[in-house]
C-alpha cells in the first residue's frame, strides 16, 4: 500500500466510522425487526402488513398522493420555471429568493399557516363565499385536499429549482429554431424543452417524491389520523402502539420505495441521455 | 478477545453506572410542566436528601419500551406512568411492590389511589375527569351519544384511539347505549356509532393542545377533553362550557413505582413519599401542574378551575379500570382500524 492510500484511507476513517456507528448500525438494527417475528426471522410482519386493509389503504393513499403531487407540482415547475427563464437577469435572482424563501421557513410554521386559510372562516372559504362560488363553508382541512395543498407548497421550490437550472442550460436558439420549422408550442414543449430538461426534472421529481412519500409534519396537522400516510402511520405504531416490528416495517418499505423511484427516474435520464 | 470484551462491557457499564451515587434517584416522568416540578418537587428534595435527581422524560410508550430494553440493568428508580402502562410494566415484572411503611403520607390520599393496580404496586399521583366540552347555546349535550347528534356531529372533535383520552370518550359513549357492554369492555356499539358519523366528524385529534385552534377557528363546536386541557379552552372568547352528561364523566390516574432491581430503593420509597405529601400537593396544584389527590390540599375556586379537585368531582369519575383497558385494547384497536380508520 502506497502512503498517499494509506494516508487517504485514515483521512476518510474517521467519517466512514461515524457514519457506521451513528447511522449505518442503528438503522440497521432498527429495521432488523421488521424480519423478525416470535418464529425467528422470516417475513411474516411484512405478509401481515400487506393483508391488513387499513395498512393497505394507507400505503396506496401515500402512494397516490406522492405521484399527484409530484405530477402537479412538475406541471407548475416547468410553468414558473420558464416564466422564470424570460425576466431579465436582475428580475430572475429576486424570483428566485422568492421562490426559496420558504424553504428558510419552518415547516411546522408553514403548515400551521394552512391551518388558518383552509379553515371554516378562513381566507379560501371567505373567498369562495364572497363571489358566490358556495353557500356555506367547505370542509377542507382534515382531508386528503388539504394535504395535497400542504405538500404541492411545501416542495414546489425543489421541483422548479433543478428545473430552472436544466433550462438555464439550454440552448437559446432551440426554441426560435423549432417555431421557424413550424412546431406548435406543445411540439417544442413536449420534443425539444423536456428531452434536454429531463435530469431537472428527475432531481426535482425524486426530491418531491420522496418528500411526500416521508413528510410527517404536513399530513399530520392538516390530514389529521383521517388521512394516515405511511409516515403518520409510522409515529403511530411506535409512540402509541409501541410495535416496533410494524414500524420497522413501514421504515422498509419508504426506503425501498425512495431507492426504486431515485433509481428508476436516473435510469430514464441515462437511457434517454444514451438515445441522444 | 473474550476478556477485552468483557473488560469493555465491565468499563462502559461503570461509565453507565458512574453519576449514580448511592443515595441519587434517576425518575422517569412525562415531559409536561417540568419548570414547575423543578420548583415545587424536585429542588426541595434534592436538598432534603443532599442527593441529585436525574430526570428523564417521555410518553408511555417510550419509557415503557425504555424500561423493557433496561430490564436487566435497570437505571430508572422510580418511574410515572398512566396506570394502564404502569399495570402492563408490572405485569411484564418490571416493577417491584411498594413497602407502604415507608409511604406514610399514602394514608392521606383519596382511596381509588392507594392501590389502583392492585398488589400494592403503584400509588396514584394526580388524576384527572374527562368529559364533553361545548360551546354555549351552539350545541346542546345532555348525554354523551348527543355528541353524535345531528348539527353537533359536523363540528365535533373526538380523541383518537391512539390516545389517552379516545378510551375514556368511547367507554363514556358506550355507557350512554350499554352500561354493562361498557363495563366489561365491549365498546363495539359505541364504535359503530362513531363510524357512523366518521365522514362528519371534523377529526379525530392526537393532541389536546390542538383543541383550543379548532374552537376558536370556529372548526368545532364540541369536544371531549381532559380536564387539565380545560383552561385553554375556557379563556376562548367563544363561551365555551365544561359539561358533565347525565352518565357522568370519565377520567384517568397516574401513577408512581418504584422499578424492579432500582438501585436506590429506600431513597425512592422517600421521594414517593414527599411527592403525595400536602405540602408538595399542594404546590404544585396551586401551579396548576397536577390535580392533588392528598385530601388535605384546599384550593381556592379560581386556583382549582383547571383542576379536577376535591372528592365531589372525583366521586363522578368513572375510572376505565386499568387490567379493562389491558384486556381489551388491542381489540378496541383492531376495530377502529377497521371501521373508523379506514
Amino acid at each position: 500500500m502506497t502512503d498517499t492510500r494509506r494516508a487517504g484511507l485514515m483521512l476518510i476513517a474517521p467519517a466512514t466510522l461515524f457514519i457506521l456507528v451513528g447511522f449505518l448500525l442503528p438503522v440497521g438494527v432498527l429495521l432488523s425487526g421488521a424480519f423478525r417475528t416470535d418464529a425467528g426471522w422470516s417475513l411474516g410482519n411484512f405478509v401481515e402488513f400487506f393483508t391488513t386493509p387499513l395498512y393497505l389503504d394507507v400505503f396506496f393513499r401515500t402512494f397516490r398522493l406522492g405521484l399527484t403531487v409530484t405530477a402537479v407540482a412538475a406541471v407548475l415547475g416547468y410553468i414558473t420555471a420558464i416564466a422564470i427563464t424570460e425576466t431579465s437577469p436582475s428580475w430572475r435572482g429576486r424570483l428566485v429568493a422568492l421562490l426559496v424563501l420558504p424553504l428558510m421557513i419552518s415547516p411546522v410554521a408553514r403548515t400551521y399557516a394552512w391551518l388558518v386559510i383552509l379553515g371554516r372562516t378562513g381566507f379560501l372559504n371567505t373567498a369562495l363565499q364572497t363571489v358566490g362560488l358556495t353557500d356555506e363553508p367547505l370542509r377542507i382541512l382534515f382531508t386528503e385536499t388539504a394535504v395535497f395543498i400542504g405538500l404541492i407548497q411545501l416542495f414546489f421550490p425543489l421541483m422548479v429549482l433543478p428545473l430552472l437550472s436544466s433550462l438555464e442550460n439550454l440552448p437559446r436558439d432551440v426554441i426560435p429554431a423549432g417555431r421557424v420549422l413550424g412546431a406548435s408550442w406543445f411540439a417544442i414543449f413536449w420534443r425539444v424543452i423536456l428531452p434536454l430538461t429531463r435530469e431537472g426534472l428527475v432531481v426535482g421529481g425524486t426530491l418531491t417524491f420522496v418528500g411526500s412519500l416521508t413528510a410527517y409534519v404536513t399530513p399530520a396537522i392538516l390530514g389529521g389520523s383521517k388521512v394516515l400516510m405511511l409516515e403518520t402511520l409510522l409515529y403511530q405504531r411506535v409512540s402509541v402502539a409501541n410495535d416496533y416490528a410494524s414500524a420497522g416495517v413501514i421504515a422498509v418499505i419508504l426506503i425501498a420505495m425512495s431507492i426504486a423511484t431515485n433509481f428508476l427516474l436516473k435510469r430514464i435520464a441515462t437511457t434517454r441521455r444514451a438515445a441522444r | 478477545m473474550a476478556i477485552r470484551t468483557t473488560t469493555l462491557a465491565t468499563l462502559l457499564g461503570g461509565l453507565a453506572a458512574a453519576p449514580a451515587l448511592a443515595q441519587d434517584l434517576t425518575i422517569s416522568v412525562y415531559g409536561i410542566a417540568q419548570d414547575e416540578y423543578r420548583e415545587a418537587l424536585y429542588e426541595p428534595f434534592e436538598e432534603m436528601c443532599d442527593c441529585t435527581l436525574t430526570v428523564e422524560t417521555g410518553n408511555n410508550s417510550e419509557r415503557l419500551a425504555k424500561l423493557e430494553a433496561n430490564a436487566a440493568a435497570p437505571v430508572i428508580d422510580v418511574i410515572a406512568f398512566s396506570d394502564a402502562a404502569a399495570l402492563e410494566a408490572a405485569n411484564a415484572g418490571l416493577l417491584a411492590p411498594l413497602d407502604m411503611a415507608q409511604v406514610p403520607n399514602a394514608e392521606d390520599i383519596y382511596d381509588f389511589a392507594k392501590d389502583p393496580i392492585g398488589g400494592g404496586m403503584a400509588l396514584g399521583y394526580t388524576f384527572y375527569a374527562t368529559s364533553t366540552v361545548a360551546v354555549a347555546g351552539e350545541a346542546q349535550i345532555a348525554s354523551w351519544t348527543d355528541l353524535l347528534s345531528d348539527g353537533v356531529v359536523d363540528r365535533l372533535a373526538l380523541p383518537n384511539i391512539t390516545t389517552t383520552q379516545g378510551p375514556l370518550a368511547l367507554y363514556m359513549i358506550q355507557r350512554a347505549l350499554d352500561p354493562e357492554a361498557a363495563e366489561a369492555g365491549d365498546f363495539t356499539g359505541a364504535i359503530d356509532l362513531v363510524a357512523e358519523h366518521r365522514d362528519e366528524i371534523v377529526t379525530f385529534y392526537e393532541r389536546s393542545s390542538q383543541i383550543p385552534q379548532l374552537m376558536q377557528q370556529g372548526e368545532i363546536l364540541a369536544t371531549a377533553i381532559g380536564r387539565f386541557a380545560w383552561p385553554g379552552v375556557a379563556n376562548l372568547p367563544v363561551g365555551a362550557e365544561w359539561i358533565i352528561p347525565e352518565e357522568g364523566q370519565s377520567g384517568g390516574l397516574n401513577v408512581l413505582a418504584v422499578v424492579e432491581g432500582a438501585q436506590n430503593v429506600e431513597q425512592a420509597h422517600r421521594f414517593i413519599d414527599y411527592w403525595l405529601s400536602e405540602e408538595v400537593q399542594t404546590k404544585l396544584a396551586e401551579m396548576g401542574a397536577d390535580s392533588p389527590v392528598n385530601t388535605g390540599v384546599e384550593l381556592s375556586d379560581d386556583q382549582a378551575e383547571g383542576l379536577t379537585y376535591g372528592a365531589d368531582m372525583a366521586e363522578q369519575i368513572h375510572f376505565l379500570p386499568p387490567a379493562v383497558q389491558i384486556e381489551n385494547r388491542e381489540d378496541w384497536l383492531a376495530q377502529w382500524n377497521e371501521k373508523v380508520a379506514r
